[in-house]
């Protein structure tokens, strides 16, 4: 209860923000966060180490025969924790306007 | 986009994500780099696609593999690592190497997409016939200021000479031009500066017409236009089948017969187009002033003294008059030349500097084998071999970048830069060499300071640094003495290997 305090409590940055709504409405690896932001690489990549490391974020490996069938390289694919969702709940309360920048159902509904 | 230069790219965007992977820790790298280029390859995919030329999208694959030095360094910093070394950057021969190739993949594809080098590159391979003059009245300050009048061309075309044995005469004039849009599709009117010229100018100056097709000239009545280079680029999308489309200049017509060679002209006038026509029309059209070139036989090039060579000719009413024969051929020298002598200006330089020795080697107990020694060798004619194209290139971008900084300035710019950089490189490179453990090729690093020097007597003071293989330590002296005059390599025995267990690697 205390750690899910503090996590609410956690005051992220704008864009850490962006990429945890990002990462939400099911963008989910980190060019395709780019795109949706409009953030440059040298933001983005390192932001969500951070965001790992702070266990907001979890990664892990495509399986390689998805990558063989479709003939190109595997990707690295993000995902909120648990931990991540509150904090984007206590983010989107900081920066209202997140929710319509990225808009979540209509990113899942495409 | 040529191959070539999406190759260069590919080259370029590789350089710099391995360059960045050095930063990363070790234990992490695999994976980082894995992920890298994973990302990459759609990012490509994305701005790139397949058969599209697009410096846009290469544009942004760069800004994309530049973001990651930024996400190296964080997990750099996030694993509590110190800040990066020379050493731990370049410090074993592989990584040094890999720097070198990605510092000349990057020089050479900036020289690739500069303008102003791509241009000076299409004029390298230029030879222009050593009798060919282009004539002026004395009296003129500018050399691209029309100086003849039609009717003193025609007098002198009409004598026998001894000392030119053929003239071509043009004049430049600005004229709206609208092509045959069936051909071209919708262009816009525009304006060329046109030049009409007698029609063996091409001949004479031994140019070929690029892209020319016959079957489309022969028989064809109309005069021929020859396109610039940039007008074709820049109006007809640089189409090769350009030949045979209809212009039309004012109340005349005329059919592209091809496209000159770019900037190997050379001649004065902005020209966009070249209009050849039959001498007699190109002369009789109004008395405008022109320029008039010609070519010099034997005996008038015995008469050159500096390229030029001073002519004193009747005129139409047979007074005398002083006009200038200036050569066309460049006296610029080419960028190679620079180089080449600027190389030997700093390698002759390179003494005052540096020391050019590579050190003392101590006897060493495990006598060190062939196949290590030539390695060693090796690595140095390798660094040598990228320095030397790096700096090539790196003076090319910096001399002939710049388009807006005339003629004659970018050979200063390319021999100074040239000088400073092969001076200083190779001073790096010597230094570079220095520092190397003579067993493994690996920088010594943790340098501590020995002895004072205020108590060097017989023994000496200075800095001592260890090969992380556990092979060698180098003493350089701070202050050299008579038995102590240039640093030294200590080759360490096996009963030193415990302090250096699991870096140590056994090497022949």
């Amino acid at each position: 209860m205390v750690i899910e305090l503090k996590l609410q409590d956690t005051k992220l940055s704008h864009t850490a923000a962006m990429i945890l709504q990002a990462l939400d409405a099911g963008f989910v690896y980190g060019f395709s966060i780019m795109e949706m932001t409009g953030l440059p690489s040298g933001t983005v990549y390192p932001a969500m180490r951070r965001l790992e490391r702070d266990g907001l974020i979890r990664s892990h490996w495509e399986k390689q025969s998805i990558a063989d069938a479709e003939q190109r390289p595997p990707r690295k694919y993000y995902k909120l924790t648990n931990a991540g969702k509150v904090t984007l709940d206590a983010s989107r309360r900081r920066y209202p306007l997140l929710e319509r920048l990225i808009p979540t159902e209509e990113a899942k509904s495409v | 986009m040529m191959p070539s230069v999406e190759w260069a790219h590919r080259l370029l965007h590789f350089g710099l994500l391995r360059s960045a992977s050095l930063m990363v820790p070790g234990a992490v790298r695999a994976e980082w780099w894995r992920e890298w280029r994973g990302e990459l390859w759609h990012v490509r995919q994305t701005c790139t696609p397949t058969g599209a030329a697009s410096w846009q999208g290469e544009r942004e694959v760069t800004s994309f593999c530049l973001g990651a030095f930024q996400d190296a360094l964080c997990i750099r910093r996030a694993g509590g690592q110190p800040k990066l070394s020379l050493a731990e950057l370049i410090g074993t021969p592989s990584q040094c190497m890999l720097i070198l190739l990605s510092m000349l993949a990057a020089c050479y594809t900036v020289a690739l997409l500069l303008p102003g080098v791509r241009a000076e590159r299409s004029l390298w391979p230029r030879k222009v016939n050593p009798n060919l003059v282009m004539i002026e009245n004395v009296g003129t300050s500018n050399d691209s200021t029309p100086t003849i009048l039609p009717t003193q061309f025609n007098a002198w075309e009409g004598r026998k000479q001894k000392y030119f044995d053929g003239f071509a005469f043009y004049r430049v004039r600005q004229e709206a031009v609208e092509l045959d849009l069936v051909s071209v599709g919708s262009l816009p009117r525009s304006t060329w500066g046109v030049a009409h010229a007698s029609s063996n100018l091409f001949t004479l100056l031994g140019l070929p017409v690029r892209f020319a097709d016959s079957e489309v000239t022969a028989g064809n009545r109309e005069q021929q236009i020859i396109l610039s280079e940039k007008v074709w680029k820049r109006d007809f999308g640089a189409d090769p089948h350009v030949a045979g489309i209809q212009v039309h200049l004012g109340q005349r017509t005329a059919r592209i017969a091809g496209v000159a060679p770019d900037g190997s002209l050379g001649l004065p006038g902005k020209v966009d187009a070249w209009l050849l026509g039959p001498d007699a029309e190109v002369r009789a059209e109004n008395p405008e002033r022109g320029y008039v070139v010609a070519h010099l036989t034997a005996v008038g090039a015995a008469e050159m003294w500096t390229q030029c060579v001073n002519i004193t000719a009747n005129g139409p009413d047979e007074s005398e008059e002083d006009f200038l024969g200036v050569s066309l051929e460049e006296w610029r020298p080419a960028p190679m030349v620079i180089y080449l002598f600027a190389l030997l200006l700093a390698l002759l330089a390179l003494p005052a500097i540096t020391t050019v020795s590579l050190g003392e080697y101590s006897l060493n107990p495990q006598k060190t084998s062939w196949s290590r020694k030539l390695y060693r060798w090796s690595f140095l004619s390798a660094k040598i071999a990228l320095l030397l194209p790096i700096v090539y290139f790196v003076s090319l971008d910096l001399a002939y970048g710049f388009t807006t900084i005339g003629r004659e300035r970018p050979v200063y710019i390319q021999l100074i830069c040239t000088f400073a950089m092969c001076l200083f490189g190779m001073r790096w490179v010597l230094k570079d060499q220095r520092q190397r453990c003579p067993v493994c090729v690996r920088l010594v690093t943790h340098p501590a300071q020995v002895g004072q020097a205020s108590r060097t007597f017989l023994d000496w003071n200075g800095t001592e640094m260890m090969c992380m293989g556990g092979h060698t330590l180098l003493h350089v002296p701070a202050l050299p003495t008579s038995w102590f005059s240039t640093q030294r390599w200590l080759y360490l025995d096996t009963s030193w290997q415990f302090l250096f267990a699991g870096s140590t690697r056994h090497i022949p």
